[in-house]
């Protein structure tokens, strides 16, 4: 840290939401010229960090210094205005406007008749956009452009607006191994041009990768910032979790399938592609995964009732199964968990009981009459037993944190006694600590005779946790891997076998 | 205190302490300070008489507010409640005078309001346009409806309804008031306890989410619009023994002052939460304003001007989340 001088700093800052301390006491200083990796499991008060460093949330004390100023109580224009650029995925942009239209929003060249200079604004946008490394159309309308894309030119409109801080808040969550590293190397140029990054991410390996420091947060309170190259991946986690934890894998003896439970015969999944069959058996996790576009998403949410295939018949123990709607596969026992909770999942200002309930209301409404007491008890039993924290049923889920809200909906899908689970990237931007809580949860819901589809792109999540692992390619089933002889390599190789490299929109 | 330690602003936190609990604080001070100050400007403000034509002239606007309630929790919203009320009136009026049966006409009067609630339901539930312009759409048909069954003039005579609804009191409290009390309570424990109710709240906390859970949302919706309906109905009965007639306009208004109290009450617009005590507590406010402005003899000119202040103030002082 010696090397920076430091550019924001925050003091002694406390955070309290009724019945938590979300923050205390905690310091952190971002030099010029530096990535300052921030990580703490869910929970730990990153977030809250976060959004106090751009005034979207204001500290109950403390102080926060740029460049050696402090600054008055922020707001998030005022973080903007003096330097404190965060970039979320693209909440930022007008959908309406063009590339150009976006990098100059608010502050468009004028020409002398005070109209905006459209000619000089796109070959101004180009050269920024340029100087930074990025191919991006200054023309194009923003729908072309992918999530990187969107993202990337965030940046470029922060840098523009002479940032000096740029708060990267899980940046990678939406992006494909390509986009990651090229978003690297961004970072690590304007690293050189003298801004200072705050890098929040659950993924431990990028923050080393990528950080000079390393800030870890838990409970609220700041364990420790050290130089990245002190550090390996087992000394950061300890730090995260308090204690020392043995690597990984949580496999027990895979259960031995035996009964089929949802079988699938010439499934096609597109106009023009193969078919193909399946069968998931009862006690087996069945990965299924492949690159974006392959299918392997939409099987996932074919076998769920959420879309329907070209053409194929399904059966579900035995007799024949075609969900016309959600509702078709809920009712024969399918349950689907998206991947984007707060959107799809949960309904967050009702408390836990009530979300658990949700599905399967009528079990603790006989009569027509919901007892509230019995609701409480019965969900209180399934969420004890997944450990969701804090045990209170009635506490409203937006409160939980995003592994606890993850556990709450396996618990209403427990609720709803689902014979198959379908689920969709599980453990996304989860913290270590809950990742295994999750796959381990998997585990013992296959070895109780459920049958568990994982959709993930997560390699060591498929190989962890599945006992079979298929991967599509171009909407057919391509390869079908089993046994612990599987391994990350190996299904990598599989996955982007005879797909072309990552294609990026030319501008 | 160095200028960077940041305090909640005195402002921020009046609000939070009004907010608290269940985020109508503010509705409840302003109440007490109106019943504060008029009852220094007018003795008579407290008297029971007054009390009770508070509560007769707050009974139609609660029953639709009640309906209106259920739709903002679920996200939904029915503009043409007021429409809706002249046409049912007008509906049960010409049943009435043509069959002489004031029974037959109340049957015909909620079978109309609950029928129009339904295709409203229908309507909103496709999905295809937000509640908000459906609702303006049907709004104005039924408003040329009114106008037109009852070729622009009032039914007067109401039959029995006058003297069920007009006149009578059981125990001094005027009737309609125990329809307002029957509609809070029973849908109340709708909102509690039937799996409906809390459907109402999920579809409108998150509408995805509950279709996922397998939910059936074009039916949930269509409910909840058609207990709208009923409730429109109903006091659109009331309406009319209370004052014996029907009229192509009688309804108008209604509308805006139902969201207006149910928001003041703390029922979100975006759905989610809410229950009928706050919407209870909207409704007496803009009942007791519009007394008080009389006890007080404020012109009629200026009562607009002060119960908008007090509409648009109570809003701003509610919690956002």
């Amino acid at each position: 840290m010696g090397l920076h001088s430091s550019i924001l700093e925050a003091h002694q800052i406390d955070k309290r939401f009724p019945g938590v301390v979300a923050l205390e006491g905690v310091d952190l200083m971002v030099g010029a010229g530096e990535v300052h990796g921030l990580v703490g499991k869910n929970g730990a008060g990153k977030s809250t960090l976060v959004k106090i460093l751009s005034g979207a949330l204001q500290p109950d004390a403390g102080s926060i210094r740029l460049g050696g100023r402090t600054l008055p109580s922020l707001t998030p224009a005022s973080a903007q205005a003096a330097g404190i650029a965060t970039v979320y995925q693209d909440q930022q942009l007008v959908p309406g406007l063009n590339v150009a239209e976006n990098l100059f929003l608010g502050r468009e060249p004028r020409t002398r008749l005070g109209a905006v200079d459209h000619a000089r604004m796109q070959s101004e946008a180009g050269r920024a956009l340029a100087a930074l490394g990025l191919q991006l159309d200054p023309r194009a309308p923003l729908p072309r452009l992918d999530m990187a894309q969107r993202q990337q030119l965030t940046i470029a409109k922060a840098v523009q607006r002479e940032g000096r801080v740029l708060l990267l808040d899980e940046p990678t969550a939406a992006l494909n191994k390509t986009q990651a590293d090229f978003l690297f190397t961004l970072v690590r140029r304007l690293v050189g041009e003298g801004l200072a990054v705050l890098y929040i991410s659950h993924h431990l390996d990028e923050v080393l990768a990528i950080a000079d420091t390393v800030t870890v947060l838990r409970d609220g309170r700041r364990v420790g910032t050290v130089a990245a190259d002190a550090l390996d991946k087992a000394a950061l986690v300890s730090m995260m979790v308090g204690q020392q934890l043995v690597e990984e894998t949580p496999q027990e003896a895979p259960t031995q399938p035996v009964e089929t439970v949802l079988a699938a015969i010439g499934l096609r999944l597109g106009a023009d592609s193969t078919p193909f069959e399946l069968a998931v058996m009862a006690g087996e996790v069945l990965g299924i995964s492949g690159t974006l576009g392959s299918g392997a998403f939409r099987l996932a949410r074919i076998l769920a009732g959420l879309e329907r295939p070209v053409e194929g018949s399904m059966t579900l123990e035995g007799r024949s199964y075609a969900p016309v709607r959600v509702r078709d596969a809920v009712a024969r026992g399918v349950v689907f968990l998206p991947e984007d909770m707060l959107r799809e999942g949960l309904v967050m200002p009702m408390a836990v009981a009530p979300n658990v309930s949700l599905t399967n209301l009528r079990e603790v409404a006989p009569g027509g009459r919901i007892r509230l007491r019995r609701e409480r008890r019965a969900t209180r039993e399934l969420t004890r037993e997944l450990a969701v924290v804090p045990d209170d049923v009635e506490r409203e889920v937006r409160l939980l944190s995003g592994g606890n809200r993850r556990k709450v909906l396996l618990a209403r899908a427990l609720f709803a006694d689902a014979r198959v689970l379908v689920l969709e990237e599980p453990t996304q931007g989860v913290d270590v600590e809950a990742r295994r809580e999750i796959h381990r949860l998997l585990r013992s819901l296959a070895s109780e005779g459920r049958a568990i589809v994982l959709a993930t792109t997560d390699l060591e999540e498929l190989v962890q946790v599945c006992d079979r692992i298929l991967v599509l390619r171009k909407g057919a089933l391509a390869e079908t891997f089993r046994g612990p002889a599987t391994t990350p390599q190996a299904l990598l190789a599989s996955i982007v076998a005879g797909t072309a490299p990552t294609e990026r929109r030319a501008p | 205190m160095t200028p960077s330690e940041v305090r909640p602003k005195p402002l921020q936190r009046l609000r939070r302490a009004l907010a608290a609990p269940g985020g109508q604080g503010a509705v409840v001070v302003t109440l007490l300070a109106i019943v504060v100050i008029t009852a220094i400007g007018n003795p008579r403000f407290l008297g029971i008489q007054n009390i009770l034509n508070v509560l007769l002239q707050i009974s139609i606007l609660g029953i639709v507010s009640v309906g209106q309630t259920v739709l903002l929790i679920s996200a939904g919203l029915d503009l043409s409640v007021g429409a809706m009320l002249s046409v049912s009136a007008l509906a049960g009026g010409l049943v009435i005078h043509a069959t002489g049966s004031t029974l037959v006409g109340v049957a015909v009067a909620l079978a109309t309001a609950l029928l129009i609630g339904t295709i409203n339901g229908l309507l909103a539930a496709t999905g295809r346009a937000h509640p908000f312009i459906i609702t303006l759409g049907t709004m104005t048909l039924l408003q040329g409806v009114a106008i037109v069954i009852s070729r622009g003039s009032p039914i007067n005579g109401m039959g029995k309804l006058y003297d069920i609804f007009g006149i009578a009191n059981v125990l001094g409290v005027p009737t309609p008031v125990y329809l307002l009390a029957l509609a809070l309570g029973s849908v109340a424990l709708v909102l509690r306890f039937a799996p409906l109710g809390r459907y109402a709240f999920a579809v409108g906390g998150n509408e995805e989410a509950a279709r996922l859970s397998g939910l059936p949302i074009f039916r949930i919706k269509v409910s909840l619009y058609a207990l709208n309906g009923l409730l429109v109905g109903v006091a659109a009965i009331a309406l009319s023994g209370i004052l014996d007639s029907a009229l192509p306009a009688m309804g108008t208004g209604y509308e805006l002052r139902a969201v207006a109290a149910v928001v003041i009450g703390g029922t979100p617009l975006f759905g989610g939460r809410g229950s009928v005590w706050g919407t209870l507590f909207g409704v007496l406010l803009l009942g007791l304003v519009s007394n008080s402005i009389n006890l007080l003899g404020i012109g009629a000119n200026l009562q607009y001007v002060v119960l908008g202040a007090i509409i648009t103030a109570a809003v701003m002082f509610q919690r956002s989340s």
